[in-house]
């Protein structure tokens, strides 16, 4: 993790760094005290009302280069390196002692494989011992029947979460978590202001820490040291380097950043849930919890696995003229496909713009040794705009 | 060569085969000349619910079909090459995205030197309206893509998942769909059609007739009945009178005219034909001694794969999900109570009963007993996420019963990728070292 000086002397920077480098201690203390924790995959899973129904929510994140012993068992080849890494981590018993139950949402095509998978492993496997798993069937398609739709799916969802957490969720539960949720968002899209400013103070790096570090935190301590950081920031001395874009495959770690910020450039934005997607689109609190939960997660901006080429060309053009792009990096890893066809469209439109473009589809997680060298070559082509 | 002298002989005799290719030569002259007389024509995904074309009377192609068709005319090189040009990659979803990469070919309609046609049959006239349903990520894009080149109107349908999914589907499935699905979601399902229908009544100036859709109901379950006593016939008959060569197109083909008088026809005398055969005794492969089950899509490049265990081994694949499906999975009887709700009963469960486990895995077990399978050869396909179907539960399910699986990948449609050298030596060794060694 490459970290500027500032970031490093930072105490409100500091506890965001623990908590994202430590990210199993805010769930196994929530636990201690008495809290169900909820593993969540998928960046559709409502947090607020499992935050309204105290519980903890807990991403579940992908451990590069450990066993894969289940997931080579289960799986076939086209689940894409991440997802199989946390199926890994679900199935082998890796959350057993602190987590209460997985919810998967359906925010890409192969998490309906990994349910439908889990729920299978526990009907004929009873010996692979794993949370609950619950599911959330989102619709994508923005019709009116799609969002009544919706409203019974998460309807439904609340219900399941009652059960777990053994009680009624309250609207005014719901509406005291969503305050919680609208001011992390409000705090980070402030504190991204810093990032695509045209003068810009933070890092793509120090973002996902930042960003990231509060999926691990208990969110109203989390609140608070956003509000510390942000105090600080006017006084971060300004980076310097080709505005990117970052579009693709999530990046839970900072490893691509850190490399792609080292080369000379500055990740000024990203379209995926580890990044500034997550604080997109407020809880609306006029509306009545279940409609709020709904236009949340349904209306946001289009994600790169679930939208037609032409919304996701027209989501990039808007991305990357609030971020001030002048470059978008296309980063896919093996096996997450759906992405490459809108790629000719979307680099004809951000060229036909100015914005230069460059593409890495079938990336292996972490990357082999010649997709490394490939990487570092054409990140320097875009970088300094020459031939490596 | 062992695959000339091990054809199967049936493949040649049975007239239905030959007529339903002949029929759909003749039908889609009929459609190019309509679409060139200024009728909409529907570009349609396998999972649409077709029976609303077929009442409205607008004609329409099925996207598995013509990419069959155009895999049989082996464009495949080409149009991936087309695609790679245009900056896609071309190892992506053969399968759906050969219309697409077609639309990008500049002679599709042209005239060779020789004076015939460059394109597949002419090539595909221009739709105007592109359908798919959303059961998996790549399809919408594709289809979008697709609308875009041809100027088509793209519309699409949504997909949800089951809650509940009771082992037994296929005896359920045509009278009590009510308890098969969570009814939630069966009136989800019912809203997408009407709403697919207030859009195509928009587009085309049609009205739908809710008669006409019951009759085109009772029609397909007419039509599947017979498939369900072929099916039945060809399980219970040892040496089979037919194999998968002689099923697969006579019944792939035909299902994309259901619907239709000539197709419930059709399937009658596919019936009648193979009765015959079974009573007068004829056996496609007389030496038969072992009975495979195919699972997958079909190899549609070298049809003559299917056959090449026959004469060496007498292992004759007997069983493919194209004739099974519409003997289990079609049929909704009194469809007059409801026909929006029986549709929605038809087209909602189609995917699900193929690739979800443990609706798939059930339902090949069943069909492995029925057909007294000794060994099963299933072809996971490459580069698509919807045939993600939870092998290692199919393998499983069948392998517990006693029923030996050889699991490969393969590419259905994109000849460049298969290698039938590898693949026979690859079946040859699992019959040898499994099938004839009697795990079961
Ligand atoms: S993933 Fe499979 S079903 Fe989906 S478009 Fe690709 S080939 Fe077709």
């Amino acid at each position: 993790m490459v970290l500027r000086e500032c970031a490093e002397k930072s105490a409100a920077f500091q506890k965001l760094k623990n908590a994202y480098t430590h990210r199993e201690e805010a769930a196994k203390a929530a636990k201690a005290a008495g809290k169900k924790v909820v593993g969540t995959l998928g960046c559709d899973v409502p947090e607020e009302l499992i935050l309204a129904a105290g519980m903890q929510p807990y991403p579940i994140y992908a451990v590069p280069g450990g066993p894969m012993d289940m997931a080579d068992k289960y799986l076939e080849y086209a689940f894409d390196p991440m997802v199989r890494a946390q199926f890994e981590r679900i199935v082998d018993g890796s959350l057993n002692d602190f987590c209460d139950a997985v919810v998967v949402s359906n925010s890409t095509d192969v998490l309906i494989r990994i349910y439908l998978y889990l729920k299978e492993l526990k009907r004929v496997e009873t010996d692979v011992n794993f949370p609950p798993v619950y599911f959330i069937d989102w619709l994508f398609t923005r019709r009116r029947m799609h969002q009544e739709r919706n409203r019974l799916t998460i309807s439904l969802f609340k219900e399941e979460m009652e059960k777990l957490a053994g009680r009624v969720i309250t609207d005014e539960e719901i509406d005291a978590a969503a305050v919680v949720c609208n001011r992390t968002r409000e705090l980070l899209r402030k504190i991204d202001a810093f990032r695509t400013a045209r003068e810009m103070k933070l890092t793509g790096t120090e973002m996902l820490v930042i960003i990231g570090g509060g999926f691990y935190m208990d969110r109203e301590a989390y609140n608070k040291v956003l509000e510390e950081l942000l105090e600080e920031l006017p006084a971060w001395p300004a980076v310097t380097g080709k505005r990117l874009f970052y579009t693709g495959s999530v990046q839970t770690d900072t490893g691509l950043y850190a490399r792609v910020e080292a080369a000379g450039a500055v990740i000024v934005g990203e379209d995926h849930d580890w990044g500034s997607r997550y604080f997109e689109r407020d809880y609306d609190r006029e509306m009545p919890p279940v409609r709020a939960l709904v236009d949340r997660y349904m209306l946001r901006e289009f994600s790169s696995k679930k939208a037609f080429v032409s919304q996701r060309v027209e989501a990039l053009d808007r991305e990357t003229d609030a971020a001030g792009a002048e470059g978008v990096l296309f980063y896919f890893h093996i096996y997450e496909e759906a992405a490459s066809w809108d790629y000719p469209s979307q680099k004809e439109s951000l060229e036909g713009r100015g914005i230069d473009t460059l593409h890495f589809a079938k990336m292996h997680w972490p990357q082999t040794q010649e997709e490394s060298d490939a990487f570092s070559a054409g990140l320097k082509t875009l970088i300094e705009g020459k031939e490596a | 060569m062992a695959e000339e002298k091990s054809k199967s002989k049936v493949v040649k005799k049975l007239k239905a085969t030959a007529a339903i290719g002949a029929y759909q030569k003749e039908w889609f002259a009929g459609l190019a000349e309509r679409v060139k007389n200024g009728e909409d024509f529907a570009y349609l995904n396998a999972d649409v619910p077709m029976e609303i074309f077929r009442a409205m009377d607008i004609p329409f192609v099925v996207n598995q079909w013509w990419a069959a068709i155009c895999g049989a005319k082996r464009m495949t090189a080409k149009y991936y090459g087309l695609l790679n040009q245009a900056g896609y990659r071309d190892d992506l979803c053969s399968y759906c995205a050969t219309a697409l990469a077609e639309s990008l070919d500049p002679d599709d309609h042209a005239i060779g030197s020789d004076g015939k046609p460059l394109g597949p049959w002419g090539g595909l006239p221009h739709p105007t309206i592109a359908i798919t349903r959303l059961t998996c990520d790549c399809q919408s894009k594709i289809f979008e893509l697709f609308a875009k080149n041809h100027g088509a109107s793209f519309y699409a349908m949504e997909n949800t998942q089951p809650r509940k999914a009771p082992l037994n589907w296929y005896e359920i499935v045509e009278d009590n769909w009510e308890d098969l699905y969570d009814t939630d979601r069966l009136d989800a399902a019912v809203e997408e059609l009407k709403e697919l229908i207030r859009f195509l009544e928009e587009k085309t100036g049609r009205m739908f007739d809710e008669n006409k859709l019951i009759e085109v109901m009772n029609l397909i379950n007419e039509q599947e009945a017979w498939y369900k006593k072929t099916r039945d016939l060809i399980a219970e008959t040892s040496p089979v009178p037919v194999t998968v060569v002689d099923t697969i197109n006579a019944v792939m083909q035909a299902q994309w005219q259901r619907g239709t008088r000539f197709a419930a026809d059709h399937a009658r005398s596919l019936y009648e034909e193979i009765k015959a055969l079974a009573d007068a005794g004829e056996a496609a492969v007389p030496n038969e001694k072992y009975r495979l089950m195919w699972i997958g899509r079909g190899i549609w490049h070298d049809f003559g794969f299917y056959q090449r265990f026959e004469q060496k081994y007498g292992a004759v694949f007997m069983w493919s999900m194209y004739l099974a499906m519409g003997a289990d999975s079609y049929i909704r009887n009194h469809v007059e109570e409801d026909p929006l709700r029986a549709l929605a009963a038809r087209y909602i469960g189609m995917e699900d009963f193929l690739h979800m486990p443990p609706w798939n895995s059930s339902w090949f077990l069943q069909q492995a007993r029925q057909n007294r399978i000794d060994g099963v050869v299933y072809m996971v396909p490459e580069n698509c996420m919807q045939a993600v179907e939870g092998s290692y539960f199919i393998k499983k399910t069948l392998e517990d019963a006693g029923i030996p699986v050889l699991e490969f990948k393969a590419d259905p449609v994109d000849a460049r990728k298969w290698n039938a050298q590898s693949m026979t030596a690859l079946v040859e060794e699992f019959i040898e070292n499994r099938v004839m060694k009697g795990e079961k």
